[in-house]
């Protein structure tokens, strides 16, 4: 079938329909990013005018390559990143398989592990910060009755950044989780049902069929966590506030004191071109290897 | 006529005329009734009090009060954003005692000197010289000596409100036990502690060791007594002289037999260390006898003494903090503003607040004999208030991020082993200067 083209009346109306929501992008994405990228070439502290701004050029850019704790936060955020991305991927892909099969109480589970998804992430740092005190946590509590000494949860510096990732793994799993699952369940069974009569195994089954059949679900599931992982503050600042001495200091949570314990700004915004940058690059890393919008369906 | 009937009526017009005009001339608020002003203060303990007697103020003067507490580390971002508008919203700010430089600095507080100028506005019973000098010169002078202390060039721009000081507090239960009398010194401080947790299994000394601004306090708080200084007359930072380091390395000591998980304390979690028993001696803010009282989160009520804040090699010199309360320059209602602030820190409303749990700052309501009869830490008070330092902490426009940011970070990595404590002073110190230098303090050198 020929495909004719498009009227310029079809072509006014479809931009017409996407007008708001470019409209609704461009001042709450590109206004805010351009102020951003502006604001790292300036000097200017709250509460004084605006206009006695000064304009220092690249002098914010230069301070980032030579600011010792800016690489120390870097470091720590890609770890904290590999490690929580990693684990999520893995045992939320693990849940999905387990219950998107009829099984007795599958629909009680699921609903249990998705509850911690819907808490607000200042609760979360809340609650794991309270079970991780090592004087009065729960964790240390039964620790204490199976004999082993008090564990310094938060307060050593080798075990502070692994509390952290439990914690993150522990709420964001289930996000993992319910894209997949839905992506499972989206997969025609009848594929299925022609390997299974074939003679494949679960394993073989889920390794060779399903899980390719999901590949563009599992990419936009790993580019989301990628992108969302580097903007973890609320979490890290309620439980250990960068601590101990710098060994948490995610880099959104050091931008964020930058901004506002220094009232600095400018090197604020500098900082946080340097986190978009490293999130870009991951996000066309990932990209490279496969492309969701690319591809055609995968069934 | 000169009749019985004209002759009281005359009196009854006389009375009238007397009373109104009377009245009228009696009555410092009359301009400002149906003023309405907007405050912004921390929402804590201290504050709540006060805002049960907001009424009476009303009632009084007839100014409408609307307050907006927010949590204290969250105030100053809000407050700068107000100020630096043309017209502001805030009427009266309360301001953590290190944030008073920048503000001035800013041009962003009016000058205390303005309204005690007008003698419309001035309660002649006020007497300023009974609120504590060491609270008056921490909280509110700025522009003297290296920007914050009390001197020739210095301006008034606040009256503390909710101001503290350091004290030590002690489970006289454990001491007794144990045969140990209050330590007076850091030595015996140590010495105490360490025989605590060994026999009692429970922390010696509490403190909050968690990274950034806590760790820093809990540094300067046992600083204090050395003496010593952070920065020096033309602004150099010292961080890492041999008085600082050494303080570093007996906080380290005190970790070693502190309460569990000390090294992550915020406020909250060393005053609950301390009032559930696990730690025998607690040394920090003076507002503790109130935690320790209230029995729906201590469980020490009636085993605790006060005494003063140890001393080293002979000198004493106690931590000075808390709030004051100022006027932004950009407020509608200034007057209005100062008879709020005026009325809250009179002496007759100190006493209420003190009488009702809240801190004072006035001498007379410390030495008055019935709280000091009901509150057992007041006579400690007094006297521990001679030896507060002013310069506690170089409370310069950039302290806050040298607080949080620099000296915060170094103390925890240096107690928690991840360098040594001369190490990490001296990053501290090379940061500071470097800090310094970018922002123009060397200008003259």
């Amino acid at each position: 079938m020929a495909i004719r083209k498009s009227t310029l009346l079809e072509n006014l109306t479809a931009y017409g329909f996407m007008g708001p929501a470019l409209i609704v992008l461009v001042l709450g994405l590109v206004y805010p990013l351009a102020t951003t990228v502006h604001m790292a070439f300036l000097d200017w502290s709250m509460g004084t005018p605006w206009d006695t701004k000064e304009f220092v050029g690249l002098k914010w850019f230069e301070k980032l390559t030579t600011d010792p704790s800016v690489w120390k936060s870097f470091w720590v955020t890609l770890k904290f990143g590999f490690w929580v991305v990693l684990i999520e991927m893995i045992l939320g892909t693990f849940l999905a398989l387990v219950l998107e099969r009829p099984i007795r109480g599958a629909a009680i589970f699921r609903t249990a592990f998705i509850l911690p998804l819907m808490i607000s992430p200042v609760v979360v740092g809340l609650i794991w910060r309270y079970l991780f005190d090592a004087r009065a946590g729960m964790l240390n509590y039964y620790l204490g009755k199976i004999g082993i000494e008090p564990i310094l949860w938060l307060a050593d510096p080798d075990i502070a950044l692994i509390s952290l990732i439990i914690a993150d793994i522990w709420q964001w799993t289930p996000f993992i989780f319910i894209i997949l699952l839905a992506g499972l369940q989206a997969i025609p069974s009848d594929v299925v049902e022609a390997s299974r009569i074939d003679g494949a195994t679960w394993w073989q089954q889920t390794i060779m069929i399903k899980l390719p059949m999901i590949k563009s679900v599992l990419i936009v599931a790993l580019l989301m966590r990628i992108v969302d992982v580097y903007k973890v503050v609320e979490v890290v600042f309620i439980m250990t506030e960068g601590g101990p001495g710098l060994e948490t200091e995610l880099l959104a949570l050091h931008v964020y004191k930058v901004a506002f314990n220094s009232q600095n700004l400018g090197y604020a915004s500098a900082v946080s071109m340097l986190l978009l940058a490293i999130v870009t690059l991951l996000c066309l890393v990932v990209l490279k290897f496969s492309n969701p919008l690319k591809q055609k369906s995968d069934f | 006529m000169l009749t019985v009937r004209n002759l009281v009526t005359g009196a009854a017009l006389a009375c009238a005329i007397t009373l109104t005009t009377g009245t009228a001339l009696a009555d410092p608020y009359e301009k400002y009734r149906g003023t309405e002003i907007v405050v912004s203060w921390p929402s804590l303990a201290h504050f709540k009090i006060a805002e049960e007697l907001i009424p009476e103020f009303t009632a009084e003067t007839g100014i409408s009060v609307e307050t907006d507490p927010l949590q204290y580390g969250k105030l100053r971002d809000k407050q700068l954003l107000e100020m630096g508008k043309a017209v502001g919203d805030y009427d009266v700010v309360s301001w953590v005692v290190f944030w008073k430089t920048e503000y001035v600095q800013k041009g962003l507080l009016t000058p205390l000197s303005q309204m005690f100028a007008n003698p419309a506005l001035v309660d002649p019973n006020y007497d300023i010289g009974d609120i504590t000098p060491a609270y008056l010169e921490n909280g509110g002078m700025v522009g003297g000596p290296q920007g914050y202390l009390d001197g020739p060039s210095a301006g008034l721009y606040g009256i503390p409100f909710s101001a503290q000081t350091t004290m030590l507090a002690y489970r006289k239960d454990l001491l007794e036990k144990h045969s140990i009398s209050v330590p007076e010194t850091y030595d015996e401080l140590l010495a105490a502690s360490k025989l605590l947790n060994e026999k009692e299994g429970i922390g010696g000394l509490t403190g909050r060791a968690q990274s950034g601004h806590q760790a820093n306090d809990f540094f300067l708080t046992h600083y204090g007594p050395t003496g010593g200084s952070l920065i020096d007359d033309n602004y150099r930072p010292i961080i890492n002289n041999p008085k600082a380091v050494k303080t570093v390395e007996m906080l380290a000591e005190f970790v070693k037999v502190g309460p569990v998980g000390m090294t992550s304390y915020g406020y909250g979690e060393m005053v609950n260390s301390f009032v559930q028993g696990d730690a025998a001696f607690y040394l920090d803010a003076s507002k503790i006898r109130k935690t320790v009282e209230d029995e729906s989160k201590s469980r020490i009520k009636g085993k605790v003494g006060y005494a003063l804040h140890p001393t080293i090699d002979g000198n004493c010199g106690s931590g000075t903090g808390g709030f004051a309360m100022g006027i932004p320059a950009n407020s509608k209602n200034q007057e209005a503003a100062f008879l709020f602030i005026q009325w809250m820190t009179n002496k007759a409303t100190d006493m209420k607040l003190a009488e009702m749990g809240g801190d004072p700052i006035r001498t007379s309501t410390m030495n008055n004999a019935d709280l000091q009869a009901k509150y057992e830490d007041y006579p400690v008070l007094v006297k521990q208030l001679e030896c507060a330092r002013a310069d506690w902490r170089p409370l310069i426009p950039e302290y806050p991020e040298i607080d949080a940011q620099i000296i915060g970070i170094a103390v925890s990595e240096a107690i928690t082993g991840t360098k040594t404590a001369q190490q990490a002073m001296d990053e501290a110190n090379a940061k500071t200067e470097a800090l310094l230098t970018e922002k123009g303090y060397y200008a003259w050198q």
